[in-house]
Order: structure tokens, then sequence, then C-alpha cells
């Protein structure tokens, strides 16, 4: 494993931030973390930069304690904050410069390529860049980084659907050279397009871990019925969720295989029939049911 | 400890303010001896016995104030010399953590391969590079007017006797004014130990602001609390001059450290003394602190006041930007 939390706790007095995290990322896995605001993502980021003491448990990264060997962590890590703030007398330009020569084998070159990409001018001062053109010189800071882990913290805020494309189609690059990105976003379908997992954060606590190649192959398939109802065989009928609503209405969410449900389906007389791949939406409104409930 | 880039990014957000600084310092300096030269030395005379019931309000006897050193020496008290070393030491002190924290810069800056000491102690370096340019802009300000300027002297005129080459002065003729330059009447070197104490007192004031600016979150916070020290330690200084009772009240502010003016008459009347650390009397017994012994209070309070601003840096939790 390349991340290893285990029972990382961040408290304030009594506020627990985030409350016996145990979670492992391997190496090359793009890994999600969603929740809604105060869930405890940052926290958690921050903990793994080295910025927070742990309360209680350990984080690690490439077997390097993330709180004692921070400077050690962070050589291997690129990390892109969910506020991006830079400094406001340099010009874009140097602002790259300066953080590809802080780190031991950065290369300007590469962040001059990564700059034409989202059409960045460089040649203005941060002070005087808009609050988009601010985040993508800090995106291209730290997608230029060339570590083993990348970190990014809501990275596609202010940033407008073309650039949140590249954004996309360079987190997707990454993961193709081997590197592992731990990704927090707000945005469920970018999460979605991107991410191998995904752990749902409530309330400072790891609330469900999905792999999103499992969530892909779940659908849910509503009907009406308009003939008898046959019960489906097993063993489909153990793993088939199905509620019978009023009027013959009826919607079954399916974890696997397509094949044998619409096998079964079709010996029944059906109409209005559709199907849609669950998708993270439901998930997380149902994690987050689940704590309401 | 010190990082190549780290003190690039801080020599060029600081070097404007430090270039004002200096250029404040030299000038005023300058301005204050042309100014000294203006006056003859009976003239001031004049105007100082008139405040002889304040003399206990004066680091120096008045009699050091009658002699044109001990005129110059005032400069390094003057609130603009003092004000713009301040400014400069509680401005980059203060920027040092709670101001980069306060812009969310650090965020970013300490996402970099760069340890919490390396980000610290390469802004020290620059702030107190930057102590030591401005105490010397403060030295080579006076140091310019005395060489550049000079002073009025009311000579007797005197009879010279033929071959004999004999001068015999002659009382009843009416007195010779003559300029003479300035530097004869004073030696520079004399202020080099007042340059050294706002050196000192720089360095004092920026560990002390650097302190409580690591463990803030906010500049202006940070710039608050040294702002309220500083009045208050000022105040402490007058009321123990000002009252024989509360005179240990002088023991408990800082500012009795810095006594540029009595530092200038040790050098000019007992140079033995110049640099010492304890200044004894003629049997022996320790009287006070020499010049070296308060410059070493202050740099000594400066660096401990840095060493704790380290430890409290590097195991504080890193706010979120807000």
């Amino acid at each position: 494993m390349f991340i290893d939390l285990r029972g990382l706790t961040k408290r304030y007095g009594s506020f627990a931030a985030l409350h016996d995290c145990t979670l492992t990322i391997e190496r090359g896995e793009v890994f999600g973390l969603l929740g809604p605001n105060g869930a405890g993502k940052t926290t958690l980021l921050r903990l793994l930069l080295g910025y927070l003491s742990p309360t209680a448990g350990r984080a690690t990264i490439d077997g390097l304690d993330c709180h004692r060997q921070s400077v050690e962590v962070r050589r291997r890590t690129s990390y892109l904050p969910g506020e991006v703030r830079l400094f406001g007398s340099m010009r874009g330009r140097n602002v790259l410069k300066f953080f590809a020569e802080i780190r031991p084998g950065g290369e300007l070159r590469r962040s001059l390529d990564l700059a034409d990409r989202f059409e960045l001018d460089l040649s203005r001062r941060v002070a005087f860049m808009s609050t988009g053109m601010r985040q993508k010189l800090a995106l291209v800071a730290t997608l230029a980084a060339d570590t083993p882990l990348l970190i990014l913290d809501e990275p596609t805020a202010n940033l407008d659907p073309t650039v949140r494309g590249i954004v996309a189609q360079l987190v997707a690059e990454s993961r193709h050279q081997g590197r592992t990105v731990l990704f927090s976003s707000h945005v469920l379908s970018e999460v979605e397009e991107v991410c191998d997992r995904v752990a749902f954060l409530r309330d400072g606590q790891l609330a469900h871990l999905q792999v999103m190649h499992d969530l892909k192959r779940r659908h849910r398939i509503r009907a009406r019925l308009a003939g008898p109802w046959q019960p489906p065989p097993d063993p489909l009928g153990q793993q088939l969720v199905i509620e019978r609503e009023a009027e013959g209405r009826i919607s079954i969410e399916t974890p696997g295989e397509m094949a044998p449900v619409l096998q079964w389906l079709s010996s029944m007389d059906l109409q209005e029939m559709n199907v849609q791949p669950v998708g993270l939406r439901a998930l997380y409104d149902s994690v987050h049911d689940l704590g309401h409930g | 400890m010190i990082n190549r880039l780290l003190l690039k990014k801080s020599i060029a957000e600081s070097r404007l303010l430090l270039l004002a600084c200096a250029t404040a310092i030299y000038a005023f300096c300058w301005t204050r001896v042309w100014i000294v030269s203006q006056f003859t030395m009976i003239q001031f005379q004049t105007v100082l016995e008139q405040f002889r019931d304040y003399e206990r309000f004066s680091p120096v006897p008045f009699e050091q104030l009658f002699t044109y050193t001990g005129r110059v020496a005032l400069t390094f008290d003057e609130p603009i010399v003092v004000g713009a070393v301040s400014l400069w030491a509680i401005a980059r002190g203060s920027d040092c953590i709670s101001g980069e924290i306060g812009r969310g810069t650090m965020e970013m800056l300490l996402a970099q391969p760069v340890s919490r000491l390396q980000v610290l102690w390469s802004q020290t370096f620059v702030t107190l590079g930057g102590v030591a340019i401005l105490a010397m802009a403060s030295w080579l300000g006076t140091y310019s007017g005395i060489m550049t300027n000079s002073v009025e002297e009311p000579v007797v005129r005197s009879w010279t006797i033929p071959w004999l080459q004999i001068e015999i002065p002659n009382w009843l003729a009416e007195k010779e004014v003559r300029r003479i330059p300035l530097s004869q009447e004073v030696d520079p070197g004399h202020l080099v130990p007042a340059a050294v104490n706002l050196f000192a007192l720089g360095v004092f004031l920026a560990g002390l602001t650097t302190m409580f600016s690591s463990m803030d979150r906010y500049r202006w916070r940070t710039i608050g609390v040294i702002a309220m020290i500083y009045v208050t330690q000022m105040i402490t200084k007058i009321v123990g001059l000002a009252s024989d009772q509360l005179a240990w009240l002088s023991r408990l502010t800082f500012f009795t450290a810095y006594e540029p003016e009595r530092f200038v008459s040790i050098a000019m009347n007992d140079p033995e003394s110049t640099w010492s650390f304890l200044i004894r009397d003629a049997s022996g017994v320790f009287t006070d602190f020499g010049p070296m012994g308060y410059n070493s209070l202050l740099i000594g309070m400066g660096l401990a006041a840095y060493v704790a601003a380290s430890l409290i840096f590097q195991h504080r939790d890193l706010p979120a930007p807000l």
C-alpha cells in the first residue's frame, strides 16, 4: 500500500474533525474523497501533509510517517490546496520558476508546457489575475511536479467546463504514468469520471468506501407491470433489491450483470421500462440519508 | 537551515521597505547633523539651560550635550531613527509566519519539500541583515554629515611677536568667528557604539515580533500585541525616570538597554570601556552593565525569542486559510 491511515483522529477540544479513520490506498490508484462541507476531507489531507498533528492514530505515505517525516513525505507529494493563494507580487512565470526550482528535479519546461495547455498568460502579476487564472496557475505548478503522489483538493473550483475537462484528462494521464492521485471534490460527475475508489466522509468519520467499477455495474430498472408478477429465480432473487409500488410500478436495483435480470424481466409483460446506472449521486444521497436516519 | 530560494523570495518581498527605511535613516541622520552645524554651541547651551529641571530624563548629563559629539549622538534617540528600525523589525517579524498564514501563502509554501525551520530562518536571515543595513545607514548618515558640514567657532584674536613667533591673545579685541570642519570636533568612531546599540534594539524587536507571529494566524494581531508591548515599555521607562520611588521600573523595560547617547559618552570620555560588558568603580565593584553588556542583553533576548519562535512554529498546527 502507498498510503496507510490507521485510526487517524484529529480533535479540537471535544470536537472531532476526523475520527478513527482507517484506510489504505494502493500505488497508482485514483482515490476520491467525498462529503459535505465540514465532513473532514481537508483535515484528512492536512494531516497527510503534516500541517496538523494527529490526536491519535497514524498516517504513512510510502512508509514515511506523515507527521514526523513531513519533509520527506512532501518530497514525494504535490499538493493543490482547496483555497489557492499565491505570491501576489510575482509574475506567473516566476511563480512556476519558484515551484520548479524549490523541488529537487523540478523542471520549468514541464510547467511551461502545461501552462500552454491551459492557455495561461504568464506575464501577468498574480495580484492582477482573475480567480480562475490563479487556480489554473496553481494547478500547473502542482501537476508539473514529478512526484509519485498528487493530492488535489477541489481542483476544479472556479474553472470553466473546458478547463475542467483538461484537469480530468491530466488526472487520467497521471494514473497512466503510475502516479497515485488523491482527489477531493464536490463535483460528483468528475469524481465518477476519474476515480477508481471513493471514500465518503460524514461528520469526521469514514461512512462508506466504494469501488467505482462495482458502482458502474449497478443499475436501477423502473417499469410498470401490465401482466402478472413473476418472482425472480434463485440465486438472482437474493441479489436484487425489489420495490413494488402502487399502480403496478416496480423498481429493481441490480448490483451486477444485467443479462440474467433482462432474461427474467422478459418473462413478464412490462411497460414504460427504463434502465439507469445507479451513479454516485444516488449513493451520496443514501450515505447521507443514513446519517439522518 | 536557510533555503536559497526562500531567501531570494524574502529579499524580493522586502527590498522596497528596506530601501525606504535605509534612505529615510541615512537622509535624516545627515540632515540632523547639518542642523547641529547650524546652531553654535552657545545658542544651543542657552536653550538647553532652560530645561535644567528635566535633566533627569536625559540619559547623559547636560554637559555631555554641550559638546558637538553629544549633540550629534542625540540623532540615535530621534523617533525617526528608532521608528524606522522598529518599523522594519516589526513589519518583517510579523510577516514571517502570521503574515504568510494570513495571506494563505504558507499553505503552498509548506506543500513543498522545505522544513518549517527553513521557512522561518530564511526570513530571519533577511530581517537581521536588514537591521544591520539600517544600523549601518544610521552611522553612514552621521559620518557623511560630519564629513560634509562645518561649524562656526568664536576664536580670540591674537598678536604675533615677529621673529619669536609667539602668539599673545588679545582679550580686548572682538572675537573672530571661524568656520571649522565638524570632523575636527566630532570623531565618527565615537558613534559606532550607538549604531551597534541600534542594531541590538532591532534584533530584539524582530525576535520578539517573530515569536508572537509564530503563534498567531493574523498579522494585524501580532502587530497589535507588539505595539501594545512597545508603548507599555516606553511608559514604564518614562515613569521610572520621572519618580525616584519608581526608579526600579526602569529595570523592567527593554528601552533601558537602548542608551546610544550614554554609550557615545563612554566612548568619548572613557575609551577603555567602549566595548566593556560590565562597568566597575575604582574599587572594582560592579556598578552597571557596559555598552556590550546591554547590547548582549538585547541580542540575547532577541535570539532567545527566535529559538522560542522556532519551537512554537515547529510544533503548532497550521490553520487553513480563511
